[in-house]
């Protein structure tokens, strides 16, 4: 097999010195891996601040009184851990390891749009300041929970500052994100290196995608409703007052026709980490890679017709079309799941942190997902809507699905931005932990939402959902101590983290031919790519057992 | 090594012994609404257990079988396209199937075509509610501090008109397994039929603002006689704003 190695692009002169990596080379930086990295560190201490919250909420509801906080604190505190952890986290630390990862997975120097991609990023940091500034200002921040309904959030029900800062920050974050969907996008259309065919695109990347057209589509209706909410707020605008012809109904479909796309925002990058550190570390290429990249268009499609499923207890919404698109979602999502078990089936599997986590991810997120086939059925949703039921279903899929493929993609990716290795010891302890914290966080509270527990109270004065909270307290607290071995696992690892070398897990995609790190303009030599799996043809270059010819997608060969 | 390789199966058994215990957790329905929801969620609850062991199970099963011995490549398969197909269609067929038993149990529980025996007008607001009996002039009403009860006849069908005074709130009595929102400007229509006499918890889902913990209430299902005099005695009252007694 040829092993020629291609010309780079052209680059500025400018690129070819090594930037210091002090303060102001990250104040002024243009470069997609230090933009990924204020991302994923901005959106990280956004996240320990939601942990914060949800600990302050999990202790407050233990036992049955007002122990901690007063109500309002406690409507604060809740709505603040929503905000922050759906709108100022989630999809940006994806956002932030695509910013990182696609232009090296694709053999690019750089994104299509440097600049914009940095002011995405300042955009999306002070959107943040302005959200936490209001826990500064008179009376304290929204306390509405995450999904502001009006009327409730409207200047009749809910006066204060904080609520403006609330709105106008997460309409600047939303800005953020289109800007940075556009460049993403641009990027993985246009900048892919000779060779790299959209079908030979490693699945980080293509979930990358996926995700930020998502993002196209589902942020500007955020955009509108949080327009009209401001509106209807500061001048006197009458779009959720029924005695002035307006509706409230419309806030939940504008708001959900964003929300539910926002559930996949936040998850098809994390199906792209799973099928990344599976077949790595099962030492197989991906199962089915076609089918699934099918299956993240086949997600992304349905996404747009079953946000009403949110709205199934208003009475008032089209319930078998809602119910049905919503149960369809199964099928791409069990075809993902049936492909990565086909992939470590007949491997050669090593139980790496990184794989840990993701094996985590599939059971977690297992539940997650069967759980959600049952809100999916309308008698059933009746019965568990805005339950803890609900509570627990959603948070097995965002800290189950998200929290998991997250930390697998740090272990398996810390490597090569640091250049040293994440302590496996340390990285055990933390898997463990998280795993049993986790599901006695969570799991408890779908017992306790079907014996009727509301979502949303800052107290309760039934005893025999005691013992169900306080096991959940306790959990999450468990989970708590988690996240302190990461930090202190990642404290110790950057400075005498053992040294890992350009490719330590013997990686498919391109970022793993470059030095870790990689040097500002990502490669000095780049291989030839004939499959999905350049750095795999790469290593085995002089092995015909192996030649690209039988492994390319593109070709279609070897199946059965 | 090998009680190592062992602990994760048991740790998965253990889990999916923990579904099948959820499946004991639904209340049982109080009403003849609700009646139908039990029944589906039971029927969800088997299908998800027989899916969350085979999947689960295949992934243990794959973690043990094929954990890496050597450092020999194992044979580099792309995929399968029959397999593919074969998980494909097998979800597919059972979404649908639960789509029809989801229709079927939907329309019984939302029929409201039978005559209605009582018509309750149930007002949400913040932070309480409201019942009024329609035609009799009969009342109650609550207050945070004053749990309110809603009283009803066993065996008849109570049609309920919800509707709310200010912001979203939603009505949600455990055992009846079911809920809806009560939204300003929308008249919600919903029958209940309790089959068993008794006192039911009932308290608003939809988070309403800052006493929204405390908006709780209670459903008395009382024998026919015990409501006729019950309403009697509240017609007389009048809007006493008394919870009944």
């Amino acid at each position: 097999m040829a092993t020629t190695e291609l010309p780079l692009p052209a680059l500025p002169e400018a690129h070819h010195e090594e930037p210091s990596g002090g303060i102001v080379d990250y104040l002024t930086t243009v470069d997609h891996k230090k933009i990924g990295l204020l991302y994923i560190f901005t959106a990280f201490a956004v996240f320990l601040a939601g942990g914060l919250l949800a600990l302050l909420v999990r202790w407050e509801l233990a036992t049955p009184g007002l122990q901690v906080m007063g109500e309002n604190t406690y409507n604060q505190v809740f709505t603040m851990h929503g905000t922050l952890m759906i709108f100022l986290f989630a999809a940006q630390v994806t956002t932030g390891l695509g910013n990182y990862l696609v232009p090296l997975q694709i053999g690019a120097a750089d994104v299509a749009f440097p600049r914009a991609n940095a002011m995405s990023y300042w955009l999306y940091l002070f959107g943040v300041l302005i959200v936490v500034s209001s826990f500064f200002v008179a009376g304290g921040p929204a306390a509405v929970a995450w999904t502001a309904y009006a009327p409730l959030s409207t200047s009749e029900f809910f006066q204060g500052t904080g609520m403006d800062l609330w709105i106008i920050g997460l309409a600047v974050v939303g800005v953020a994100g289109i800007l940075g969907a556009v460049n993403l996008v641009t990027t993985i259309f246009r900048m892919r290196m000779p060779g790299m065919t959209m079908f030979r695109m490693p699945l980080f990347t293509w979930g990358v995608l996926v995700n930020q057209l998502l993002i196209l589509f589902a942020f500007p209706p955020l955009t509108v409703v949080f327009a009209l909410l401001f509106l209807e707020r500061n001048f006197g605008a009458e779009f959720f007052d029924p005695t002035a012809g307006g509706s409230p109904l419309l806030y939940q479909h504008i708001f959900w026709f964003f929300g539910h796309p926002e559930v996949y925002i936040i998850i098809l990058p994390i199906f792209g980490i799973i099928s990344e550190v599976i077949p790595v570390f099962s030492r197989k290429p991906l199962f089915g890679y076609r089918a699934m990249v099918f299956a993240f268009f086949g997600i992304a499609a349905l996404s747009f017709g079953v946000w009403a499923h949110h709205m199934f207890a208003t009475g008032l919404v089209y319930l078998p079309y809602f119910s049905i698109m919503s149960l369809l979602i199964g099928v791409p999502t069990g075809i993902k799941v049936f492909n990565w078990i086909g992939t470590m089936w007949r491997g050669s599997i090593t139980l790496s942190t990184a794989m840990l986590m993701a094996l985590g991810f599939i059971v977690v997120f297992l539940i997650g997902g069967i759980t959600g086939i049952f809100l999916a059925s309308p008698p059933i949703d009746f019965a568990v809507n805005d339950t803890y039921y609900v509570v627990a279903h959603f948070h097995y899929i965002m800290v189950g699905g998200l929290l998991y493929g997250m930390f697998a993609g740090f272990y398996f990716w810390f490597p090569k931005f640091t250049g040293r290795r994440l302590s496996e010891r340390l990285g055990r302890w933390h898997f463990f932990t998280f795993f049993i914290g986790f599901n006695m966080t969570f799991f408890f509270q779908f017992l306790v939402g079907l014996d009727g527990m509301p979502r949303r109270i800052a107290d309760y004065d039934i005893e025999r959902w005691t013992t169900a909270n306080v096991l959940s307290t306790i959990g999450a607290f468990l989970t708590a101590v988690s996240v302190l071995i990461f930090l202190w696992n990642f404290f110790v690892s950057i400075r005498r983290g053992q040294p890992a070398g350009d490719d330590p897990w013997e990686g498919n995609s391109l970022e793993w031919v470059t030095s870790s790190p990689p040097p500002s303009h990502n490669f000095h030599h780049l291989p030839e790519v004939h499959s999905e799996r350049p750095a795999f043809d790469h290593r085995h270059r002089d092995n015909p057992a192996f030649a690209a010819a039988h492994t390319d997608p593109e070709r279609n060969q070897d199946r059965g | 090594m090998q009680p190592r390789r062992r602990a994760p199966a048991a740790r998965w058994f253990a889990l999916a012994a923990l579904v099948l215990i959820a499946a004991g957790c639904t209340p049982q329905s109080v009403t003849e609404q609700g009646r139908a929801a039990y029944s589906l969620y039971n029927l969800f609850m088997y299908i998800a257990a027989v899916v969350f062991v085979v999947v689960s199970g295949l992934v243990v099963w794959s973690v043990i079988r094929y954990r890496r011995r050597d450092d020999e490549l194992p044979t580099q398969t792309h995929g399968n396209n029959r397999l593919e197909l074969t998980w494909t269609l097998i979800p597919t067929v059972i979404v649908l199937v639960l789509f029809v038993f989801t229709m079927q149990a939907q329309n019984k529980e939302l029929d409201q075509s039978g005559k209605a025996d009582v018509n309750i007008t149930v007002t949400a607001f913040q932070w309480s509610w409201r019942f009024t009996y329609e035609g009799t002039g009969a009342e109650v009403l609550g207050s945070p501090g004053q749990v309110p009860e809603m009283v009803v006849p066993v065996g008849q069908t109570i049609r309920i008109k919800l509707i709310s005074a200010d912001v979203v709130h939603s009505f949600y009595v455990p055992q009846t397994l079911f809920k809806r929102q009560a939204i300003p400007g929308t008249d919600n229509f919903f029958d209940l039929t309790f089959e068993k006499t008794g006192l039911f918890h009932g308290q608003c889902t939809q988070f309403c603002g800052l006493q929204h913990a405390d908006m709780v209430y209670r459903v008395r299902v009382v024998t026919q006689g015990e409501y006729q005099s019950w309403l009697a005695a509240a017609t007389r009252r009048g809007a006493a704003g008394q919870p009944g007694t």
